[in-house]
């Protein structure tokens, strides 16, 4: 079955946290309510952000574009419901800071709550009938982006490279994230439209195979696809490859090593040596908007963490705030003292509740004290101690300690000599230091100030 | 709802294990070592370990007040420098010494650069140069231990000059072996003894089955990696070896030297301080080679018959330097690069 992966299945270093899935592994996923407002962020992907194509006070039906740019890197964003512009106004957003966004004040009486309906994806599509050309249009007006993080508009992603024509297309179910299980419940309950979105993937990009990496920890998840790509058609060169469960396993980059055996040079990306890595939630997306004819809109959120009430898997609008996303899953208790876009490893800890989700939000998590640790939570640093935990288990296999220190004392040049922008920011360094030196925290702030350093310099 | 929520920097978990658990697995894997001490140096042990912990205590307090930093006691920093101090010192060696190596190992090896983190050399072994260069005569007097001389002091007993009893340790009888007095031979029978810990030298050095549990131990729950133990004992026994190839007589087996003279302390014990040595894998093992071979340079050609806290010592000062020449590369190569 794994014919093509030629990978060891798991990469140097990496880390095994808690991977605390049982909160919310076997919790079906529900259909959120619709929201009271939704914010639709004009910028929820890497490259030029949308312009409003709506003004306020116009009615805007569920799935019409209300931001698009020309920019060839770029995703269109749509409204998620029936409704009328309020403004056009700034809100928090995780990595970006303020941004604008579309205010949507929700019709209430005239929006059932969108559905996943699996039905669509399993009778007869003609997969021949529509061209790569088609596909690659269609995925770039429904806004597609990556949808496990980083947000790349995933048209880009797809379109053919003549230089370096794509080997061979991986897609990511590897969810090595403490506690998201969003992807997994897809592949559990929704198998059809996944596989349909890779096969439309493997057609829009050109590739001439297909591996799916999951997590050997997930082996229901396995079981379903391996059963799904025997009984469809059209799945000859799609396979199946149970890759370890060690985090940070969904990283493109450690993936890749996994499954393939090949590193990704440092400072390059994957197209770079004819690899395309894709999300399931993004193969699921672009099933959608092909077969289904429905833009980005919704999308599967983990809502998990001791300190919420009742975590579960809940399908909701794009654009709905965090605060009223927490309160499907029956609000924080009295022990939250964390709340996290994403998972604990990378996610980002939030402290505006109005920050609504974009497409990227796989989860939100809620920690308690005890989950973080004492000392963490305290932010208790004590020096290093060179102990070289940090170098052992990087996946980069760069010297974290080194580069921290340097960013410490704004030695960026120095850090630069321990290649600090081939960091992943996995968060593996931090987590292992027994100082608690936040050296992820480090690390990105030397990153931040380094790209500003070099905006001011002329050139 | 808001006012209980902190942010900070991902990652949000971490690791249960923090410098204090790192310094504690140290000192519960030297425990063997310090109970073979109990039994083979009886009362000399206990005074000098219970001394050099005390005084490590209080010098550190009192640096730290100087300094206006906080108690920096918690992560057992110094008292495992003090056990460390305590069983490479000789058993009948005065307490007022014991007291000033001690004090020096902790406030001129640690506190002065900076405490925990910043020292250049292991403390323990600052404060045992010290102590070699200032009262050369007490450092190198050894005591027989109990189980050869029963009238040893209990723990309960008081200690009279009288009671001591010296003895040439293995290392020492190899020396005189190195002159041409006696054969190499009698050095290597006492292989035997030095298994267990029956022959004279310091507190903690003497018995191989005790360090070799805590080495055990330290490589179980992965407090240490193997890297820089088995650097240092391969270069040694090679070196060793080489030197036993040419002269049998004249020179003593590569065991008896991998057992006697606090090589296995400072093996799995000394040289792995992390805060000393080396960061990368490539910089460990250029490090314990460096320490074996200069143990043994010392050893075979000098005219000191130990080596082990100068072979440090000296190690300790290229660590800079050992890591700046030995890089770590990202797995997907130098950005870059030529080729």
């Amino acid at each position: 079955m794994t014919a093509n992966a030629k990978g060891q299945f798991t990469f140097p270093g990496g880390v095994h946290p808690p991977d605390s899935k049982t909160l919310t592994e076997d919790s079906p996923i529900q259909i959120a309510p619709v929201p009271k407002q939704v914010a639709i962020m004009l910028s929820q992907h890497i490259g030029a952000p949308c312009s409003p194509t709506v003004q306020k006070g116009d009615e805007v039906q569920a799935g019409q574009v209300v931001g698009n740019a020309d920019a060839f890197v770029c995703a269109p964003v749509h409204s998620p419901v029936n409704g009328k512009v309020k403004e056009i106004a700034l809100r928090s957003h995780v990595v970006l800071g303020r941004v604008q966004a579309v205010i949507i004040d929700v019709d209430l009486e005239n929006n059932p709550p969108k559905k996943i309906n699996p039905e669509k994806y399993t009778n007869g599509f003609d997969f021949d009938a529509i061209s790569p050309l088609q596909i690659r249009d269609t995925v770039r007006n429904a806004g597609l982006v990556g949808m496990g993080g980083a947000g790349f508009p995933t048209r880009v992603k797809l379109e053919p490279n003549e230089q370096s024509p794509k080997k061979i297309m991986i897609v990511n179910a590897c969810e090595c994230e403490p506690y998201i299980t969003c992807d997994y419940r897809m592949m559990l309950e929704n198998p059809e439209q996944i596989i349909a979105g890779v096969k439309l993937a493997k057609k829009a990009s050109e590739s001439p195979r297909v591996i799916i990496a999951i997590e050997d920890n997930k082996p229901k998840a396995i079981q379903m696809m391996a059963r799904k790509l025997r009984e469809l058609h059209g799945t000859e060169n799609i396979e199946i490859a149970a890759v370890k469960t060690k985090y940070p396993q969904g990283g493109e980059r450690q993936l890749i090593t996994s499954v393939l055996n090949q590193y990704v040079p440092t400072g390059g990306i994957p197209p770079m040596i004819g690899i395309l890595v894709l999300n399931t939630a993004t193969t699921a997306a672009i099933a959608e908007a092909v077969i289904a004819d429905w833009p980005l809109t919704h999308r599967v959120v983990t809502i998990s963490g001791e300190g919420v009430s009742n975590p579960g898997n809940y399908y909701c609008s794009i654009g709905t705030s965090i605060a009223e996303v927490l309160e499907f899953a029956g609000g924080t208790n009295s022990e939250a003292v964390r709340i996290i876009s994403g998972g604990p490893m990378m996610g980002i800890a939030i402290a505006d509740l109005d920050t609504p989700i974009t497409k990227t939000s796989g989860a939100i998590t809620v920690l308690t004290k005890q989950q973080i640790g004492k000392a963490k939570f305290a932010n208790q640093q004590t020096p290093c101690i060179r102990c070289g935990r940090c170098l052992e288990i990087c996946p980069e296999q760069l010297n974290p300690t080194k580069i921290a220190h340097a960013v410490k004392h704004e030695l960026l040049d120095t850090a630069q000599t321990y290649f600090m922008t081939a960091c992943i920011e996995c968060g593996c360094c931090s987590y292992v230091c027994p100082a608690n030196i936040e050296l992820t925290g480090y690390i990105k702030t030397g990153k931040i100030l380094l790209a500003r350093q070099k905006k001011k310099m002329p050139q | 709802m808001l006012e209980n929520i902190a942010v900070s920097s991902s990652p949000h978990i971490s690791k249960p294990l923090s410098t204090r658990t790192v310094m504690l697995d140290v000192i519960i894997a030297l425990v063997p070592a310090m109970i073979a001490a109990v039994i083979f140096f009886r009362l000399y042990a206990v005074t000098i370990l219970l001394t050099c912990i005390v005084t490590a205590v209080i010098t550190e307090l009192i640096c730290n007040h100087i300094r206006k930093k906080p108690n920096s006691l918690g992560d057992l920093s110094a008292i495992l420098t003090a056990i460390l101090l305590a069983l490479s010192l000789p058993p009948a060696i005065p307490l007022w010494a014991v007291i000033i190596g001690t004090a020096f190992a902790i406030a001129i090896g640690k506190m002065v650069f900076g405490g925990l983190g910043a020292n250049v050399f292991n403390p323990a072994m600052v404060g045992r140069a010290f102590l070699t260069a200032s009262f050369g005569m007490l450092m190198t007097t050894w005591t027989v231990p109990a189980t050869i001389n029963p009238e040893m002091p209990t723990i309960t007993e008081s200690v009279k000059s009288t009671d001591i009893r010296t003895q040439a340790t293995p290392l020492a009888k190899s020396k005189e072996a190195l002159k041409g007095k006696i054969n190499a031979s009698v050095a290597n029978n006492l292989i035997k003894d030095a298994f267990t810990g029956q022959i004279g030298g310091c507190l903690g050095e003497t018995s191989t089955i005790a360090l070799l549990i805590g080495a055990a131990y330290l490589l179980i729950r992965k407090t240490i990696t193997i890297h820089i133990p088995l650097a240092v004992l391969i270069s040694a026994f090679i070196f060793a070896g080489v030197a036993y190839l040419i002269n049998p007589d004249a020179y003593i087996s590569p065991l008896t030297h991998l057992t006697t003279g606090g090589m296995l302390l400072c093996a799995f014990f000394i040289a792995t301080d992390p805060v000393t040595a080396p960061l990368t894998t490539k910089g460990m093992w250029i490090f314990g080679i460096g320490v074996g071979a200069i143990v043994m340079l010392i050893r075979i050609i000098g005219e000191y018959p130990e080596g082990i806290m100068y072979a440090i010592l000296l190690m300790n000062a290229v660590t800079p330097l050992i890591d700046r020449l030995c890089r770590v590369i990202p797995v997907g190569g130098i950005p870059n690069a030529k080729s």
